[in-house]
C-alpha cells in the first residue's frame, strides 16, 4: 500500500490528502513564481493520485491564460499550481510532514535569485539569543494549524 | 541605488508598496514560516518607511505576539510583522528581489534536511514538447514596476 500524505496552510481552513508515491518535487526560480509565493522560488510536488480536500477549498487566481493558483483566503497560504483542470501540484511546504517531500529537479535556473548559489553559506542565528527574543519565545502562543490532521479545528487569529 | 526601485506588490498587483529603505534581508528556517510561504523558509527584509501605494494587505495573527499580511486577491505573501516592530516584507514580492540578498538564516535548528542541496538540483531542460506551452503563455502577473490606475495613492 502506498504512503499518504497530508497537509495544508498556516491556519487550517485549508487541508488535503493526496496518496504517494511523490511524481515529480521541484523547486522554479521563474519570476511568476517567485513574485506568487513572495519568495526566491517555488517548490512544488505533484501526484499521479487525485488531491483530495478534506476541508475547505483553495481560492483560485488565474495568474495566466493556462494556469490557476490556488492559497487560503483566510491566512494566504500559497497551496497549489495547475494547468487546466488538471490534478494540482501542492506547494512542499504546506505539507505536514515537510522533510518527506524532496525536490530533485530545478527549474527556470536562468532566473535565479543570486542568493541562491550561497544559501547554506548565509550566517547563522539561533532564534532567542537576545533576551527580548527569550521572553517572546516564553509567551509566544502559536495559532497555526498543527502538522497533522484535526478532527475539530477552528481557524484562529 | 534609486528609492524608486524600492516597490513591489502582489502577483495580481491588487496591493502595491513602495520602502523608503531597506534593513536586513534574513531568511527565516522557522516552521511557520515555512507554512506561511508554503515553502523551505521565509524570505523577509526590514522595510523602513513603507507605504501602501494601491490596496493593503489582508492581515492573519499567526500567533499571539505578530501578524502576516497577503494579497486577499491572489494570495502572495507579503509582509511579517512582530507587535512593537518594523514591517518586514516578503523578498520575493519586491519588484527587483536580487536587491535584498538575504545575509543571515535565522532558527537554523528548523532546517531542512535537504536544504544544503537545493543550489545543486539537477536542471530541467525545457523539452521541445513544451515549447508550444511556454509560447502561449500570456501573463496575468502584475509588472515589475508601479503602474496608475485610477484611486492610486501618490
Amino acid at each position: 500500500m502506498s504512503e499518504s500524505f497530508s497537509g495544508g496552510c498556516q491556519c487550517g481552513a485549508v487541508r488535503f490528502r493526496v496518496e504517494g508515491p511523490v511524481n515529480h518535487a521541484s523547486i522554479c526560480n521563474c519570476r511568476m513564481c517567485q513574485k506568487a509565493f513572495g519568495n526566491l522560488m517555488a517548490p512544488f510536488a505533484s501526484f499521479k493520485a487525485p488531491v483530495e480536500w478534506t476541508r475547505g477549498r483553495p481560492t483560485l487566481f488565474r495568474s495566466s491564460q493556462a494556469v490557476q493558483r490556488g492559497f487560503c483566503n483566510k491566512c494566504g497560504t500559497p497551496l497549489t499550481y495547475q494547468v487546466g483542470e488538471g490534478n494540482p501540484a501542492l506547494a512542499i511546504g504546506a505539507f505536514d510532514r515537510v522533510n518527506d517531500i524532496v525536490p530533485t529537479i530545478e527549474f527556470a535556473r536562468e532566473n535565479r535569485h543570486p542568493v541562491l548559489d550561497n544559501l547554506d553559506g548565509l550566517i547563522p542565528e539561533d532564534l532567542g539569543s537576545t533576551d527580548e527574543e527569550r521572553n517572546m519565545l516564553a509567551i509566544l502562543r502559536s495559532f497555526q494549524h498543527p502538522d497533522r490532521d484535526t478532527d475539530n479545528w477552528q481557524p484562529q487569529g | 541605488m534609486s528609492q524608486n526601485e524600492l516597490t513591489g506588490g502582489c502577483q495580481c498587483g491588487a496591493v502595491r508598496f513602495r520602502a523608503e529603505s531597506l534593513g536586513r534581508p534574513s531568511i527565516c528556517h522557522c516552521r511557520m514560516c515555512q507554512k506561511a510561504f508554503g515553502s523551505f523558509f521565509g524570505p523577509l527584509v526590514t522595510g523602513h518607511g513603507v507605504v501602501w501605494t494601491r490596496g493593503q494587505p489582508k492581515l492573519f495573527r499567526s500567533s499571539n505576539l505578530a501578524n502576516r499580511g497577503f494579497c486577499a486577491d491572489c494570495g502572495t505573501p507579503l509582509t511579517y510583522q512582530a507587535d512593537g516592530h518594523e514591517l518586514e516584507l516578503a523578498i520575493g514580492a519586491l519588484d527587483h528581489p536580487e536587491l535584498a540578498a538575504p545575509t543571515i538564516q535565522v532558527n537554523p535548528a528548523d532546517r531542512l534536511p535537504y536544504f544544503e542541496g537545493l543550489a545543486n538540483l539537477p536542471m530541467q531542460q525545457r523539452s521541445a514538447e513544451r515549447e508550444p506551452f511556454y509560447a502561449a503563455v500570456v501573463s496575468y502577473q502584475h509588472p515589475d514596476h508601479d503602474t496608475t490606475r485610477s484611486g492610486d495613492s501618490a
